[in-house]
């Protein structure tokens, strides 16, 4: 499916991201990947790839998090109407790398409501990398990695000031949605800068139920600058920032009162070359985000608390490529990157001191890692890729206070050392001129998270546990394969790839009956341990045919699984799903009816306390209609997504709350 | 030339100030009573020691820690080797009683102080407590005895409760929480004594009870993990460990047994950090 919809599989996306004057290397492995920006700037201009991007960002108005949830290897948990967290099929946070531009960042929220992915607003990204083969490319992970690429300012317009507005409504949380873009070149200079705008109310369901606490307002803006030094070597800065006030997450006990990003980077990068070097990238950067949760709009609180949280992160990292014959080249990536974390709970009660205590005690994590990835077209019908990576990881609590409060679960305090080993191998061959074929193998190791080690009453509003960890843990690994083929005609494309992996020392929560809870309500506590393994296998297809000159189909499907070692079903698996969308183009319009079918979810984890959930099935229509005023392209979209105002729910979404029902939108886009 | 001048006063003026900051550290006695509250002073009448005492806190109804400062009474010079004996009296209308307490465990002076403690067994509403402090001064060799009175506050969170064994339904215990003095949120000390009550006048230390406690915040109904029960370390003392999760207000929940036959679980201190 991966090789269908836009996705990095390996090294040719990366290649390709650096600049686009680099070609791509072989014709077999140009797979087109999502170029955002395209479809907001450019998006008047349709090209061969556009269906597929109008498939992926259907609502003009997406966000970042909407966006990833079209992608067939990507599920989303979800928490409220913003904030939802990707994971990679089966894998969850802890097992997937989300970087931003190659950069890492680590939410501020103990209780996983800023995935890195809530601090990037469409209208910021060049393209969106989501790599299952050779995840482990740019960081140690199980599960693969999603890399969400920054737009660089364009110095190849003709015009010296360019930009677009945008301005949207939809009905459902009576939502606005304004941006807008400035791009200014002159001569060696490129800037641009953007804002967006997002506010919502609480929205309604389907069937007409408001769904409290789900509005929220954010604000993101930044600037980008490029300077080319010379003729090879040019110079970019990058300043991204985010604002959000009162975010609601009906399925959770709290809301976040404030947030803020701020995320900086300078690169230097070798845009041209003649040695057989190319594509060399320096890139230093820092990010640091403030988190505070909040409960004061909510009604019957036994007990107000704060909740802030901090996270900041220094690092930095080297791409290059060598090529080392016509048929043969290698990437490499060196990074190295330190997080701190902090989070702390406060609450208040009449007659006593303040009730105050480390969630995430302080602790650092520095991360070091270097890997190599080698391909040789072996001949004009096979591949091969192979795939490394070492990481090391130094975690360790930066304060007494941390550390005496850590004594207490009788765990060791002290700098916790690994080295990680990765390795993936990919075979691909063309077993027919329309039929490829790919086979991948790989074994990888991941990192316990922060929670995962040093978490101190962490509430998981999803099985109702306060959750602690364990410095003991060991580090988890994965004995993966991946198998795929994709057939290809003029007017059709057929793609199927099924994956299957063991985690070995997979981390989970495991209930401990001795522990009282300290979140009141809660119904105990669980310790992360290592259980010997889990299981986890799917399938992901795809069709794109064109039926006639102007009416294409897009149809994809995805289906997970995933045991533990008693045979037990995992929690938080997603159950099959399909999204067709029917496109039909006449001149200046496009018209698309779309459905989103998904199967019931009833093997459920009972010691997650996990609900079945019932199959839905939806219907949206959208229509796009450009034109030129004044020599200016100006486009409307309008929908209805959900016409039957159905109530639903994703087995993935928390607390059984619905999801928004029906929803009309429009926006309006003006270029210049 | 004025600059070498200059620098040259400045180099004397900084020798001066190091000879004279090094001297000083020599002479000057730090005070050893720094940072205690002085309960009362007076003269142990025929032993030419003057006697004063030092706590954390005025006294309160529970075990408190005494520092007694013994000067001579002329000199003003601290006497560091001394016989202390403490006699706490209580004066009710219609009687009068006595309380636990810990003698100086030394003749010697720690720190140039004579640690101790007194068990107030209630506060002084119903009747009038005095301290009788029997000086023996080793170094001039007399001996005398101040008595002293001192005012006994309930404080707002007990810190001592008293018992009858439910194995026997006749001892009284006395049991006095001793708080941890740098309390954290993490791995405490969790010490506190045991009096039995064998006469009016007579309180020794027990160390019969076997003793297992569990530690919540009363306002959130939670525990804490790992905490150690407190075992007899000596002298009326119990140590064990208690583990608290956050700051706030702690309840200890205690358990005493007499073997394995209950004696009280009904009482608990409150500590709140
Ligand atoms: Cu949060
Ligand atoms: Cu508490």
């Amino acid at each position: 499916m991966n090789k269908l919809l836009l996705i990095s599989t390996c090294i040719i996306l990366t290649i390709t991201s650096f600049a686009q004057k680099i070609k791509i290397i072989s014709a077999n492995d140009s797979v087109p990947f999502i170029q955002l920006n395209e479809v907001t700037v450019k998006g008047l201009i349709k090209n061969q790839d556009q269906q597929i991007k109008d498939f992926i960002i259907a609502n003009k108005a997406a966000t970042t998090e909407d966006i990833l949830a079209r992608f067939p290897e990507i599920n989303m948990i979800r928490r409220g109407s913003y904030g939802t967290e990707p994971l990679i099929r089966t894998y969850n946070t802890g097992q997937v790398n989300v970087l931003i531009d190659g950069m890492r960042i680590h939410g501020a929220c103990t209780d996983k409501m800023d995935p890195a992915t809530i601090y990037v607003e469409p209208q910021n990204l060049q393209n969106i990398q989501v790599n299952t083969k050779h995840g482990t490319q740019s960081g140690s992970c199980i599960g693969g990695t999603i890399d969400l690429k920054l737009v660089e300012p364009d110095s190849e317009t003709t015009n010296q000031l360019s930009g677009y507005i945008s301005s949207g409504y939809q009905t459902a949380a009576k939502s606005f949605y304004e941006t807008g873009m400035l791009n200014y070149t002159k001569k060696r200079w490129s800037i641009r800068t953007n804002i967006s705008y997002r506010k919502a109310s609480d929205y309604k369901s389907g069937g007409g139920i408001t769904i409290p606490y789900s509005s929220y307002e954010k604000i993101n803006y930044g600037i980008s600058a490029k300077y080319l030094l010379n003729n090879q070597y040019s110079i970019k800065a990058d300043i991204l920032m985010d604002d959000g006030w009162n975010i609601g997450y009906p399925a959770l006990p709290m809301d976040v009162g404030y947030a803020a990003a701020r995320i900086a980077a300078i690169s230097l990068i070798k845009e041209k070359s003649n040695t057989k070097w190319f594509g060399t990238e320096y890139k230093i950067y820092a990010n640091s985000i403030y988190h505070l949760m909040d409960d004061t709009h909510r009604k019957n609180v036994a007990m107000h608390m704060d909740m802030p949280g901090h996270s900041k992160t220094f690092g930095g990292y080297m791409n290059t490529n060598l090529q080392l014959s016509s048929k043969q080249n290698i990437h490499f990536r060196a990074d190295i990157s330190s997080t701190d974390l902090m989070a702390s709970m406060t609450m208040y009660q009449n007659n006593q001191s303040p009730m105050f205590m480390l969630t995430w005690p302080d602790n650092r994590s520095i991360q070091s890692g270097l890997s190599a990835t080698y391909k040789n077209y072996i001949d004009s019908i096979t591949t091969i890729t192979l795939s490394t990576r070492i990481d090391q990881f130094i975690n360790s609590l930066k304060t007494q206070a941390a550390k005496d409060q850590l004594s207490i679960l009788q765990e060791p305090t002290e700098t916790i050392s690994k080295t990680l080993k990765n390795i993936s191998v990919e075979l691909s061959h063309y077993i027919n001129p329309h039929l490829k074929g790919f086979v991948v193998a790989s074994y990888a190791e991941r990192m316990p998270t922060a929670s995962e080690l040093y978490g101190f009453y962490l509430f998981n509003a999803f099985d109702n546990f306060d959750y602690i960890g364990n410095t003991l843990l060991k580090k988890e690994n994965a004995l993966k394969a991946d198998l795929g083929v994709v057939y290809t005609k003029p007017k059709l494309q057929l793609s199927f790839s099924v994956f299957a992996s063991k985690v070995n020392n997979y981390i989970l929560g495991i209930y401990d009956p001795t522990y009282s809870t300290m979140t009141i309500g809660a119904q105990g506590v669980k310790l992360y341990r290592n259980i010997p393994y889990a299981q986890m296998t799917g399938l992901e297809a795809g069709i794109i045919s064109k039926l006639t000159n102007n009416v294409q189909l897009i149809s994809t499907f995805k289906y997970n699984y995933g045991r533990d070692h008693y045979n037990n079903p995992l929690p938080l698996i997603a159950p099959f799903k399909n999204i067709t969308s029917l496109k039909k183009q006449i001149k200046n319009w496009s018209f698309q009816f779309e459905t989103e079918t998904a199967a019931a979810q009833n093997r459920v984890s009972v010691d997650a306390k996990e609900n079945t959930t019932n199959g839905f099935f939806i219907a949206n229509t959208r229509s796009s209609y450009s034109g030129i005023l004044y020599k200016k392209a100006y486009r409307i979209d309008v929908g209805v997504e959900n016409i039957f105002d159905k109530a639903y729910k994703e087995h993935l979404d928390w607390g059984n709350i619905n999801r928004p029902g029906r929803n009309i939108y429009i926006q309006i886009s003006f270029a210049f | 030339m004025k600059r070498n001048l200059i620098l040259s006063a400045f180099a004397v003026a900084f020798s001066i100030f190091l000879l004279t900051s090094c001297s000083k550290d020599t002479t000057t006695i730090p005070d050893p009573t720094i940072g205690y509250l002085k309960l009362a002073s007076g003269y142990a009448a025929g032993s030419a020691t003057k006697v004063e005492i030092f706590a954390t806190d005025s006294a309160f109804t529970g075990y408190n820690k005494f520092y007694i400062a013994l000067t001579d009474s002329i000199t003003g010079a601290f006497i560091e080797n001394a016989q202390i004996t403490l006699t706490p009296t209580m004066t009710m209308p219609m009687m009068s009683h006595s309380a636990p307490k810990e003698n100086p465990s030394s003749t010697n002076a720690v720190d140039k102080l004579f640690p101790c403690s007194v068990s107030f067994i209630m506060a002084s509403m119903s009747g009038t407590w005095t301290l009788a402090v029997n000086v023996q001064n080793l170094v001039n060799n007399k001996t005398g005895t101040v008595t002293f009175t001192i005012n006994v506050k309930d404080p707002s969170l007990a810190k001592m409760f008293s018992f009858v064994s439910l194995a026997d339904n006749t001892t009284k215990f006395f049991v006095g929480f001793i708080p941890p003095t740098k309390p954290i949120v993490g791995i405490n000390d969790f010490e506190f004594v045991v009096y039995k009550k064998q006469t009016m006048m007579m309180f020794p230390a027990d160390s019969s009870l076997n003793v297992s406690f569990i530690p919540t915040m009363p306002t959130m109904g939670h525990s804490s993990p790992n905490n150690v029960n407190p075992v007899y370390i000596g002298n009326g003392h119990y140590k064990g460990k208690v583990n608290f999760t956050m700051t706030g207000l702690w309840r200890m929940s205690m358990t005493f047994n007499a073997g394995t036959t209950l004696s009280d679980s009904t009482h608990y201190f409150d500590f709140n950090f």
